[in-house]
């Protein structure tokens, strides 16, 4: 007796646990879950104390938190926070008009003060920012971005829902939110109250922040696994899926893992190299061609070591129409500049005659130049190697991780180094960091950065359109004429579409932005 | 025994502390710091200055490595570079991983290769030693990644039978199944790395006990010849292949990075590859002082093994 009752109680327990997990797993299959892979780790989920500041930081804090825009790929703007702008004051200001149903995950309104309060705390110099010079461009602020007293950061809330900046020179809201919207992000302030701005960075909040974003933070594996949830309540549309989980892995596993159905998407707008898009294809994917360039090449050069005749006899020696098309195949245009405007106007011959002449006239120390590549450049850089050997530059290849590669070009250890970037239309969106005494990796001379600042102030401070554009073509060929880099080419992405989800505009990713609140997942 | 175990400690104090400042030395020696990657060179010098401020790199060198033990010898283990999160809970959170996976597939390996290794040394030259030896040649000749990926490519991408990456399927239930199919790619790739080293050190061994006299003794005093070889042969060549298989002890704390790199696995491997690209070296001390620490306990431990797998040794008389 004593055996059968406990028989049927077993029984009991087995088939009470059996529903149980049958319920769970229906539970669990009505939920949709975007699997998303990203090739590297994330920083502090604190946006403002983003040690790399890199691109895969900057797609977290874009789910996570709201920024004034969107950015598309081809430079256009859609609202988001803010749901329209003006210039005000002669330039000099611009008005945004903020989106009235904005709030942060736990409920609170994300107010014009809210945007305000950020913008002061963030440039007390007592808060350990950091990249805090993108400030800088607010009136009220020094070069490095710190406020110049308590709150003097020109960020103003006109009314509840309107927020005015005030910049150090003429600035349309269209050249702010292109080369800086990614970097500013709305606080939630109501959780910051009471706390010391120096102890800001270390609070517990940011390892479950509270953002204003399109998605809300659920939990994290460190550096491994980020799991959000759809903030239903976002301004723009409740996203068409229930979480997003983002995984870090292998470059070289990502494409592999979309086909194989582990993943549905990877950062950066799911792109895929030529030799890739291929595979991709057989395996019945969807490759779709990005329609502006989403990458800049540039040979960054050491001006101390790699005098201006050697530069330009570089210039002349690459064969830059072979070395794009090893490249990016058909999707690269040789370039003389890093303004976007000027992809497809090159005037750039190759001239190793000239190049050699020039080299045989120029005195030098040592004609054994250092080229600093990474790995997956090697290639590239075997072949500029072979090219200017043609012109007599003897080049040694050093292949080497991107750590080693910056700190080698800052450093003076390289001569010459392989890199490339995002472009944004902003004509100065690369010279005007890069010609500044406080990022000086070009290593150039202080006269000539004091000639690059007088024509870069000279752009900022035109009048009209006509004098701007007079301004922009004098900075052009003053570097045209001393080379302190080298433009190479501006090439477009491959996007490699994702067959389980749908509504991701693919290009507007290398603009550090997911539209993620459009997405669905059937 | 107690005695001389209580030696061994003491002596691996200074060890312990002598790896980790070789290490410090040459992270730091490595070109390139996580304020030279800040902002992939859109920072200004005033903006690397503030990075290096807040990751304490302004500060000499031998601060550095005083406050970094001092931390340790308080068990704080500093903030993560990159994610500023404490070192040890984001460490604590990937061993699990780590044991799981090189576990499985050490474990693996020494099923496959300790009786092989052995049938091996009974039959010389016969079809399983051939067999077995390619196998071993090719697990220990091919390197980790290519396997790896080989794996992917036919099993993922062109079977899909099993996945191509991570722990479990993101969104999913977490169910034992599904952690075992995510499993069973990348720890056979790790069995089958670890695999030769064993098999070639089981029969190696094996084979010099069996040519012993005393073999020939236990046979011609009529026990079976299994018994011979288990309890006569393998006992006696046990110490060596201890050695072998302890000396994975380390890898199963430090995983393996190649493999859980390209697997996605969020294990102890992946992370120390990841610090070690972010130069983040708070995290990449932190997984040095864990695999010092089993390197050291696996040295022990083989110690007193060896003890126990082969009476000869005793620890009773100094400098043995």
């Amino acid at each position: 007796m004593r055996k059968k009752c406990f028989l049927t109680l077993a029984l009991a327990a087995l088939m009470a646990l059996s529903l149980a997990a049958c319920g769970g797993e229906e539970a669990k299959r009505q939920e949709t879950t975007v699997r998303y892979g990203i090739a590297g780790a994330w920083d502090s989920l604190m946006p403002y104390n983003s040690v790399s500041a890199s691109n895969y930081a900057r797609l977290i804090y874009d789910k996570l938190y709201d920024r004034l825009v969107f950015v598309h790929e081809d430079g256009s703007l859609s609202p988001r926070a803010a749901e329209s702008w003006e210039s005000v004051d002669g330039g000099m200001a611009a008005v945004f008009h903020l989106n009235q149903n904005a709030v942060f995950h736990d409920g609170v309104p994300a107010t014009a003060q809210c945007w305000v309060d950020t913008f002061r705390l963030m440039t007390n110099p007592e808060c350990p920012t950091l990249g805090r010079s993108q400030f800088s461009v607010f009136a009220g602020t020094d070069e490095n971005g710190a406020a110049l007293s308590d709150g003097s950061v020109a960020a103003e809330a006109l009314d509840e829902w309107t927020l005015k900046l005030t910049f150090k020179s003429i600035t349309t809201p269209e050249e702010f939110l292109l080369a800086r919207n990614r970097e500013f992000y709305v606080l939630p302030m109501h959780l910051l109250e009471d706390v010391a701005p120096a102890d800001v960075m270390a609070m517990p909040l940011w390892e479950a922040p509270v953002g204003s974003g399109p998605l809300m933070f659920e939990e994290e594996l460190v550096g491994s696994r980020l799991t959000l949830t759809a903030n239903t309540d976002y301004q723009l549309g409740a996203p068409g899926f229930d979480k997003l989980v983002i995984t870090v892995m292998d470059k070289s596993s990502l494409l592999t893992s979309l086909i194989s159905g582990d993943l549905d998407y990877y950062a950066i707008g799911a792109s895929v190299s030529d030799e890739n898009a291929e595979a991709a294809r057989q395996a019945g994917l969807t490759v779709l061609e990005g329609e502006v360039p989403t990458s800049f090449f540039e040979l960054m050069l050491n001006n101390e070591t790699v005098p201006a005749p050697i530069r330009q006899a570089i210039d002349l020696a690459l064969d830059k129409e072979l070395l794009c098309e090893q490249n990016t195949g058909e999707l690269g245009v040789v370039t003389d500049t890093s303004m976007l405007s000027g992809a497809g106007h090159s005037t750039w011959r190759r001239d190793v005659g000239a190049a050699k002449e020039l080299v045989a006239s120029t005195p030098m120390d040592t004609r054994e130049l250092m080229l600093a590549t990474t790995s997956n450049r090697a290639g590239l850089a075997a072949l500029m190697q072979q090219n200017l050997a043609e012109a007599g530059i003897t080049v040694t290849i050093e292949t080497v991780d991107s750590a080693t590669l910056f700190s080698g070009m800052t450093d003076g250890a390289y001569d010459l180094a392989i890199a490339s970037h995002t472009p944004s239309a902003l004509p100065l969106w690369f010279t005007e960091s890069r010609l500044k005494p406080g990022n000086n990796i070009f290593h150039i001379g202080e006269e000539a950065l004091q000639r690059y600042a007088v024509e870069l102030s000279a752009i900022h401070n035109a009048a009209d359109d006509e004098a701007r554009g007079a301004a922009i073509k004098a900075l052009e060929e003053h570097l045209a004429e001393e080379k302190p880099f080298l433009p190479l080419w501006f090439a477009r992405s491959l996007h490699v579409q994702s067959p389980t989800v749908e509504g991701i505009d693919y290009g507007s990713a290398s603009c550090s932005n997911e539209n993620v609140w459009a997405w669905s997942k059937a | 025994m107690a005695q001389y175990l209580i030696k061994r400690i003491l002596t691996a104090v200074p060890v312990f502390f002598g790896i980790t400042l070789a290490v410090f030395l040459m992270l730091q020696a490595a070109p390139g710091t996580a304020a030279d990657l800040a902002g992939a060179g859109e920072f200004t010098s005033a903006d690397q200055q503030a990075v290096e401020a807040a990751l304490g790199l302004d500060q000499p060198l031998p601060i550095r490595y005083l406050r970094w033990l001092s931390g340790l010898l308080r068990f704080d283990l500093g903030r993560s570079f990159q994610s500023g999160r404490a070192v040890m809970p984001v460490i604590a959170q990937r061993i699990a991983p780590s044991l799981l996976l090189t576990g499985t597939g050490v474990l693996l390996a020494v099923a496959a290769a300790l009786p092989l290794g052995v049938l091996s040394a009974c039959r010389p030259h016969g079809l399983l030693d051939r067999v077995s030896t390619a196998v071993a040649f090719a697990g220990s000749g091919l390197p980790g990644f290519f396997v790896s990926l080989l794996a992917v490519y036919f099993f993922a991408v062109r079977l899909r039978l099993l996945p191509a990456s991570g722990m479990y399927t993101a969104g999913g239930s977490g169910t034992v199944g599904d952690l075992l199919r995510h499993l069973v790619l990348p720890a056979c790739v790790i069995a089958l790395s670890n695999f030769g080293s064993l098999l070639k050190q089981t029969r190696s061994a094996c084979m010099e006990v069996f040519s012993e006299p005393f073999m020939q003794s236990a046979r011609s005093r009529g026990i079976g010849a299994w018994a011979v070889v288990v309890r006569h042969g393998f006992r006696n060549a046990l110490p060596p292949v201890l050695t072998t298989v302890l000396g994975h002890i380390p890898h199963l704390i430090g995983g393996s990075m190649v493999v859980e790199c390209i697997f996605g696995w969020p294990g102890m491997g992946s992370l120390m590859l990841a610090a070690i690209r972010s130069r983040d070296y708070a995290i990449a001390m932190g997984v040095t002082v864990l695999v010092a620490l089993a390197v050291l306990g696996a040295n022990l431990l083989l110690d007193v093994l060896y003890g126990i797998a082969d009476p000869r040794v005793s620890y009773t008389r100094s400098g043995q």
